[in-house]
Formats: C-alpha cells, structure tokens, sequence
C-alpha cells in the first residue's frame, strides 16, 4: 500500500526535485562552481552545464519508466507473463543511443581539456608552493608588470585583472591542490614536480579556495584567497610590496615588539629588510627549524587581509565584510587599504601568538613526531608573555 | 552436522595432523569448511563491520552537523573517516559480498561445495583476523589517518607517526590473502563443478557477476599488495619508494592504488547488480530481459574497469594527453553500465509484479544506482571534475553507487535468501520500514551533498566554516544539517533489519519450500540446504531451470505450473546419489590464519614475534599438507542431516 501511494506520487515528486534543487542553493556560496569569474571556469561551467542538463533528463527517463511499470505491471492478478528473453534490436538500439551521446559529450571536453591546457600566451608567472598548512606565492621578478624584484607574500594570491596568469606550483612536503572555484578547476601541488594551473580574473573582487587534496591533520584550515585588481591598483599593490622596510619609531611599543622579534620569530618568519642593531640583515632559517623548509614571509604583512594559512582574518568581521563586499570599482581602493589597527583581529591574531597549535592542529611539538630531529611541523607555542604579545601585535601593526 | 561427530581418525593419521573429531557446538563452526556455513561466516563478521563502519559514519556526521564541530579533533576525524572507507569497502562489502558467493554459487550451479574447501575456511579466518588486526590500531596509539587512499608521502612516517597506517597496511595484506585465495578457488569452482548441463550461457546471472569479480580480484588484488609491500617497508624498514627528497615521484603510488582502486570499485558493485538481476525476474514472474547482453556488459564492463584509473587522477596534472583518453574511457564504461539499467527496467516491463522487500530494495537499487552513475558521468568529463574532485559532490556521487547500488543490492538480497539460508521469512512489514526508512535516509544523507559539493565545500575537512557556508536559508549549513540527520534516519533503518533479524530468529515464519517462486537452482533442495546441497545433482537443460520444471507453456501460449516445488524436490530425492563425498572439517584453515596477524604484528613491533609468527604458518602449512583425506575411515559413511537418510563421505 505505501509503495503504492508513493509510486504514485512519484513523478509529481520528481518533477519538482529539479525545480527545487535550482531553488535550494545557498546564495553567494564563496566557492560555489557554478559562478564562474574568468574565462578557465567559464569554459569549464559552458561545458558543463549541459552535461548536467542532459544527465538530468535521462535520470528522469530511467525514473518515469520505473515508476510507470511498478504502476502499470503491478501484480492485478493477470497472467504470468510470457517469458520473453528480450529484443536484440532493441537492446542494439539502446545501447547505441546512450553511446552516441556521450560521443558528443566526450568531443567537447577533448576540445575543452586541450584548450584549458594552453600556456602559450601567458603574460604572468607566480609560483606557488604548498606546505602543511599555508601557501607562499612567489612572483619573479616581470618588468611589464612593475615588479622590479621577486615578491615573495602568502595567504592571499594578488593578480591583476584580464591577465592570463600562470600558476606553477609544487610543494615542500605532501600533496595539496589549488582550488579558486571562480577561476578555475583543481590542480595539483606535488613535491618534486611543477604542476601548471592557470588563471584569470575577469573583474576585480576577492575569491575564496581551499586546499583540496587531502593534506594532514589541518587540512581543513588550509585555505586560500586570490585578489584581483584593476592594473592601476595591481601597480600600487606591487610598489608597496617592493617598498623598503621602515624601522618602528625609537622608544615605540612597537620597537620593542620588533626586539621580542627579532628574538622569538626571526628564526623561522622572515621579514624583509629588518637588521639587527648592528645593522647586519636578519636572514631567517626555517630550514633548519620548520620540517618544510619555510615559514611565511611576514614582511608587508598588514596589506594582507589574512594569516595562518589563510584559516584567520586579519581583518574584524565587520571590515571584512566591507571587503568582501565592496563594489568592483571600489574594491581595489578598499583593499589597499590594508589593516589599521580598529580594523585588526586582535581576538585571533593575540590568540595566535598565545599558542598557535591550540588555535590550528599542528604537530608543533618535536616530541610527538618521529624521525624529524626536532624539526616542528607548523608553529610551536612560543610561550609569550602577555606584554611581548602586546608588544608583537603593535609591531605586526608596522608591517604596512 | 550433528551426525558427524565421533569419527574415528584413521590410524595412518600423524599425531597432532589429525582431523577434528568432535564437530559439535563452537568447533562445528570454527573447523568447518561447509561453503554455506562459512558464507553465514563471512556475513555475520561483515554485518559486524557493517555496523562499526556505520558508527564511524554517523560521528562523522554529527561532528559536521553544525560549523566548527568540536565532537571529534582533527586527528581523531582524520583517522575517522580513513577507517569509515576502509571499513566499508574492505570489511563490509567485500566480505558481504564473498558470503553471498561462498554460500550460493555452488547451489546455483548445482554443485555440493567448492573446489577448495579448506582454502575457503583459510579465506574466511584470514578476513577475519585481517580485519581485526586492522581495527586493533584503535586500541594501540590510533587507527591510521592518511584516507582510504593513503596518498604518498602524506603516508609516510614523518607525516603520519602513529603505527595507524602499519596496521592498516600490513591489515589490507592479511585481507587481501583471503580475497585472493576466494577469488581463485570460486574461480575453479565455476569453472569445473558445474552441474551437467550447466552451459556457461545458462549460470545464474548473480554467479555470473561473481566470476567477473572474481577475476577482478585476481588481477587487482596484486596491483594493491605491490603497493602496500612499498608502504610497509618505506613505513617499517627505512626504504625511499615514495621519498621525493631521494627522487621518487609520489605519483607512483597514485597510479599504482588506482589500478588496483578502480577496478575495486566494480568488485564492490558487481554482486549486487548480479544479486538485483536474479531478484527482479523472480518478483517480475518474467526472465531477465537480455541475459546476453547482461551478462557480456558485465564482462565488459570488467574489461573496461583496467582502463579507467587515471580518472581519480585528473587534478594532478597528468597532461592533456592522459586527461583526454581517460576521460573518453570513462564515458565509454557508461555504456555497459547503462545496458544494466536498460535490462533491468525491461525485465519489469510487461511483468507481474509483486512488491516484496527484496523487490523494493532491488527496484530502489535501479533507480538511485542510475543517480549515482549519471553524476559519474558528469564527472567523466575531465574539465568538470577538476570543479567537483575532492568535493562533496564525489561524496555524493560514490554513496549513491555504493550505498544506493551495493548495499541495496546487498539488502535485496538478504530478504531474498533468507529463507534459503535459514528456513524462516524475514518480516515483510518490518522489511517495508527497514526499506523506507533507509532510503529516506540514505537520500537524506547524500542528497544533499550534491549541492554542498557543486557549491564549494571539499572532502575531508574535520570542520567547514560559516564563512564559506553562502547565505540564505538555503546554505550550506542548512544542508550539512540535513545530512547528518538523514544519517540518523539512516541508522534508524539498520536498526529495523536488525530488530527483524532477531525476530525472525526467534519466532520467524517457518519458509515454504519456495516462498518466491524461484527460478534458479538454488531453490531446488531444502531450506536451508542440506550439508551436502543436492540429494542428487540436477541435469540443466535450462537458464532458469527451476522455473521451468514448475511451468511449461500450454497450448494457447499461456504459461501453465506443470508441478510444484516439492513434487520438483521429491523427483530429486527420489533419484538421490549413493556414497556423497563430502569435505572433512580441519584444525589448520584457522590457525594457518591466525599466523598471519601475529607475523603482521612482529613487522611493527618486533622481528622474533613475526619470526614465531612465521613458524605458526609453517607449521600449519605442513599441518594442512599431511592430514589425512578424510575424518572417519573411509569405509565409514554417517548419514546425512536431510530428511532423506543417504549416506555421505568426507573427503578432503
């Protein structure tokens, strides 16, 4: 009985599951892959959204026929059946069908994955290398652009709009994967291989990602942003990037943030320019104190809107929103901006440098890993003072 | 059984290399090498798996319930759902599946046990022990953490210093011995013991799929033991299989476990669409529609199966070239696969249909099976799967065509032949709600993943964030909500099969001889089966040949019953074999299987554990060789447990 009401029911049933699947999307899902914002998603979203079209109504096919014989040949006491064992023909017939449209299906995505592959006509490379559990972007160093010396930045990726832009990416441990939905599909971050991924924005705004390859323990706070700007707003970006960096005032808290600095963070962050008092240049060695080699690069770290792997803002959530949210006209100026102190997010950022691995899953403590000689994995917890925190955050403030 | 007991051993017997003498009570069990008692076996300890893969599951759906989900940490989520798919794919559905085929291939094809029984018993004990083995990292420093897939190097020691993935490693190899093992002997077994007249052409289609998988477990099965040896002994012994630092390529083991990981997806989907086959022409009162065609996309779809890995790799910039062929290979499996859909749905056309719970699950099988090949096929198309890989939407995807296409089939099949494997009927009213509640639930669950997956949120993450969740009533919040309380349904639909289970047990209805109508020779003997199957084996002379000793056509065309079940059964009883040789029971099946875990575990922890490991395997291999033949002396023939009082020999 039940099966039969619901048999019955059925087509209406299935007849509003794809009105309603249309209906009951989330709107503005930052990583939704139906939103294309460049021309490598775009070809990606034309190819697929067909597909989807065409899947659909052959599920529907497949559903209306069942639910027509549960109705129709349900047992009314007729007859056993004669006992046929089938139709050649048309067996033939519907085997050639389903063939023929998945031939022109696969026409398409040959034409589609030999087109996405063109590299050719590249005007911009960025490296990108994936670590546990943050991504560094290093631009070299491409005159048409302005950028006179390599930048080296993390956590947000910052492009200029309408310029095809070459990802090439690999990794210093295990395999991450690149993903800015809006831009384009996955690609792979493989150690020892460079894999090719490109990219483009069509207007300027922020687009969210998210590691997509399974990558230990924080593998869910590995995230990414890319930013793309108008190519007035890019060259400002590129200038500050290149600016040379500015001591903190004489007898400033932030001076004696940069000493607690210069004592506890130098030895993995690098900071661009920063001496000693002596005057000799603080190189940073995470290749001796981090299991990947590399710790972010923290210089100009206030233009960036997030830290930690792109897992925290820098940014109040009120200010972010004003990013994220801004019109593309005004987007560039806003993002510029960078973070002043009301708009920083002293709750994460303090919480951070209390203790790092208690904000993200980290091996941070060499005691727990095996083998790595005494190399951490991610941030340890520095046990800071409450001062030398305040301190710190003041100086973080300078990183303009 | 019970009339086996007190035999006495030959005097030519070697002291400890005897066989067992008393066969009653737990040893009835444990020393066994009857296909059918080993097939409950193997059912009971996947049903057992069946339900700890579940509980990983609904934790995994209570902790992403809500955003920043604080049920479970990082580590423990990671080992979580490593262990959720390991499970359920080695420890659910591949032993499930094997109960089925141990129990009925040698009933479809008329024959009276397999062509190896001890090597059965050693299959079984070996899963078994494997399993455990694997689940004991639990309870020793934490399950392994690196997915079901293990993707190097993330699998390596630096990265993942538990002993988790040595357990599941050096566990898969353990199981991975019984499914070759299996797969061999049921091999010879379909191919030599068939009942006369048995064409190929004429085996039920559920034994016909078991063969295809069959020999997918023999070629694949080495692909993932190669893989696993390089894991160990770079986890274990120091070796640079998957080091980059000493120029490996990491991608080898991608390659390597998809070659192995692809076909495995058909070994897991193959029996149930057998088992369907068979259910939906028994409750359609019509054969099969295009037996043929059935069975050659079967194969097909076996052959095709090799060519496909490469698909579960288009992120990782294999270049266009590979992308592009396996895209098309892809799409290409889809055609045998939708000749499946095609036959099946014929088969229910022009039928009669009677809407049992095995007919529900099949039917159900058809329809969300078809869902879940129709987003693979969205995903066949290379550039769109570089949008959905690792995103919920795969999650999605393989539910449907695990859980909407496997373990449907798998239910189908439990209320199907039930009654065959215990004599009574499972209820039919708590089977409808244990139906409805798990396909409520089940779509509940995955639904919704869909659109989770296609608007963004990855794969594997042990928490997602609202920043990333879209607004709107209809956000991502929303959904993941309405998955985990699916799952909840979901589990509320297993608890209905258990609560059946146990009823039925208790005071289940007595099953006629042929509570279906059934077609296939399964059917033609008692329920349950006697030991030795057959009172004497039946000549085929067609496909579905119980159903055409019942029904023949009459003059008009109509089909007409021509003699019931029982009257089919006496004609059997009545011509009974003399002298049945029948498998004796053996000491060494479970303790050469025992070896194998304790070996496993000297790898980890010390080399003269796995050295007395060793020697337990030794020596019950020698143990094995030189038992004598047969339990009693073999002019001892003890009478059947049948009805029918004929006299059986157990021979080894």
């Amino acid at each position: 009985m039940l099966t039969r009401v619901i048999g019955r029911l059925k087509p209406l049933i299935l007849g509003t599951a794809g009105t309603v699947f249309l209906a009951s999307c989330a709107t503005n899902a930052p990583q939704d892959t139906f939103q294309p914002k460049g021309p490598n998603a775009q070809k990606i979203d034309s190819l697929q959204k067909p597909v989807f079209a065409v899947a659909g109504i052959i599920g529907l096919i497949v559903a209306s026929a069942v639910v027509y014989s549960i109705i129709k040949f349900r047992d009314k006491g007729q007859p056993i059946p004669k006992q046929s064992h089938g139709n050649p023909a048309l067996e033939i017939t519907l085997t050639i069908i389903p063939a023929l449209i998945l031939a022109v299906v696969g026409v398409f995505t040959f034409r589609t994955v030999f087109d996405l592959n063109k590299t050719s006509d590249t005007q911009m490379i960025i490296n990108v290398t994936g670590q546990q559990w943050w991504w560094e972007y290093d631009y070299p160093t491409n005159n048409e652009y302005g950028i006179t010396q390599p930048i080296i930045t993390s956590g947000q990726l910052v492009i200029p709009v309408g310029t095809k832009v070459l990802l090439r990416e690999t990794s210093r441990d295990v395999i991450h994967s690149y993903w800015i939905p809006a831009l384009n599909g996955k690609r792979d971050a493989v150690p020892g291989r460079i894999t090719l991924n490109r990219i483009e924005a069509d207007e300027p705004g922020i687009y969210a990602g998210q590691c997509t390859e399974f990558c230990g323990l924080s593998h869910a706070n590995m995230r990414m942003e890319a930013v793309a700007l108008s190519k007035e707003d890019f060259a400002k970006w590129v200038a500050n990037e290149l600016k040379p960096y500015v001591a903190p005032a004489k007898d400033s808290l932030a001076k004696e943030g940069e000493t607690v600095f210069l004592n506890q963070c130098t030895r993995c962050h690098q900071v661009n320019g920063l001496t000693r008092e002596d005057g000799t240049p603080v190189i940073a060695a995470p290749d001796e104190n981090v299991w990947s080699g590399a710790a972010p690069n923290l210089s100009h770290l206030m233009s960036r809107n997030t830290f930690a792997g792109a897992m925290f803002d820098l940014l109040t959530p009120e200010c972010r929103s004003d990013v994220w949210k801004s019109e593309s006209a005004t987007f560039g100026e806003k993002y510029l901006a960078g973070v002043s102190e009301p708009c920083l997010n002293q709750t994460d950022l303090r919480g951070w440098l209390r203790n790092a691995p208690e904000k993200k899953p980290m091996y941070a403590n060499p005691a727990l890993l095996a083998d790595t000689g005494g190399k951490y994995r991610g941030m340890p917890n520095l046990g800071l003072s409450e001062s030398d925190i305040e301190k710190l955050v003041a100086y973080l403030l300078t990183l303009k | 059984m019970a009339n086996i007991e007190n035999f006495a051993t030959p005097s030519s017997a070697m002291g400890a290399l005897k066989r067992p003498v008393v066969t009653k009570g737990w040893r009835e069990w444990v020393f066994t090498v009857d296909h059918k008692k080993l097939g409950i076996m193997y059912m009971a300890t996947a049903m057992f798996f069946f339900l700890v893969g579940g509980l990983e599951a609904v934790l995994i759906r209570l902790q992403l319930a809500l955003p920043d989900g604080k049920i479970l940490n990082a580590d423990l989520y990671n080992q979580m759902f490593t262990m959720h798919a390991t499970t359920m794919v080695f420890l659910f559905v591949m032993p499930m599946t094997a109960g089925f085929a141990n129990y009925f291939i040698p009933l479809q094809i008329g024959a009276r046990d397999v062509a190896f029984p001890r090597i059965n018993a050693f299959s079984f004990w070996a899963l078994l022990f494997g399993g455990l083995f694997i689940n004991l990292s639990w309870f020793l420093g934490g399950a392994a953490d690196g997915g079901w897939f293990m993707y190097a190097p993330n699998s390596g020691p630096i990265f993942s210093p538990s002993h988790g993935v040595d357990f599941w490693a050096l566990g898969l190899q353990i199981t991975g011995i019984a499914s070759l093992a299996g797969a061999i002997n049921l091999i010879v077994t379909i191919l030599n013991m068939r009942a006369p007249g048995m064409k190929l052409m004429r085996m039920p289609i559920f034994t016909w799929m078991s063969l295809v998988v069959q020999f997918l477990l023999a070629f694949a099965v080495p692909v993932i033991t190669v893989a696993l040896f390089l894991l160990s002994f770079q986890r274990n012994y120091g070796a640079t299989f998957f080091d980059v630092a000493s120029g490996a390529d990491p991608l080898l083991w991608q390659h390597l476990f998809w070659i192995f990981g692809h076909p495995e997806v058909y070994i897991l989907i193959l029996p149930s669409f057998g088992i369907i086959s068979e259910v939906l022409p028994v409750f359609s009162r019509k054969p099969l529609f295009g037996y043929p065609f059935v069975v050659f996309s079967g194969a097909a779809i076996g052959f095709v199966g090799w060519g496909v890995w490469a698909h579960h790799m288009f992120a990782s910039g294999l270049g266009p070239v590979s992308v592009a062929v396996f895209s098309i290979s892809t799409m290409a499996i889809a055609v045998p696969t939708g000749v499946k859909i095609v036959n099946w749905t014929l088969t229910l056309w022009g039928g009669k249909l009677w809407f049992t719970t095995a007919m529900k699950f099949a039917i159900g099988l058809i329809v969300l099976f078809t869902i879940g090949g129709l987003s693979g096929v969205t995903h066949s198309v290379a550039p769109s799967d570089t949008q959905q890989t690792d995103t919920y939407y795969i999650v999605a995807h393989f539910h449907y065509v695990l859980f909407g296409g496997a373990v449907l089939g798998l239910f189908s099949g439990f209320y199907y032949w039930w009654p065959k494997m215990f004599g009574k009927m499972l209820n039919e009213k708590l089977g409808s709600w244990n139906f409805w509640f798990m396909v409520i639930g089940l779509n509940m669950t995955f639904g919704p993943m869909h659109i989770l997956g296609l608007q963004g949120q990855p794969r594997r993450m042990y928490q997602w964030t609202e920043n990333r969740a879209g607004e709107g009533f209809f956000n991502l919040a929303f959904w993941n909500l309405v998955a985990s309380i699916g799952s909840l349904i979901l589990v509320i639909g297993v608890f209905f099969f258990l609560v059946n289970v146990f009823i039925t047990a208790r005071s289940g209805k007595v099953s006629p001889l042929d509570p279906w109508g059934a077609r296939s020779l399964e059917w033609m003997t008692s329920n349950p089966p006697k030991e030795h199957n057959f009172d004497s084996i039946p000549t085929v002379r067609h496909l579905d040949e119980f159903f055409h000793r019942k029904y023949a056509e009459d003059a008009n065309g109509q089909m007409q019953q021509i003699a019931t079940a029982e009257e089919v059964l006496k004609q059997l009883e009545d011509n009974a074999d003399a002298h049945i040789h029948m498998p004796s029971p053996s000491y060494w099946p479970i303790v050469l299987a025992f070896g194998l875990p304790i070996t496993a575990l000297g790898v980890i922890y010390s080399v003269p554990l796995a050295i007395f490991g060793g020697v337990i395997i030794l020596f019950s291999a020698f143990g094995w060789a030189l038992e004598p033949s047969t339990a009693p002396d073999t002019d001892f023939d003890p009478p059947s447990s049948g009805d029918t009082s004929k006299d059986v020999v157990h021979v080894g």
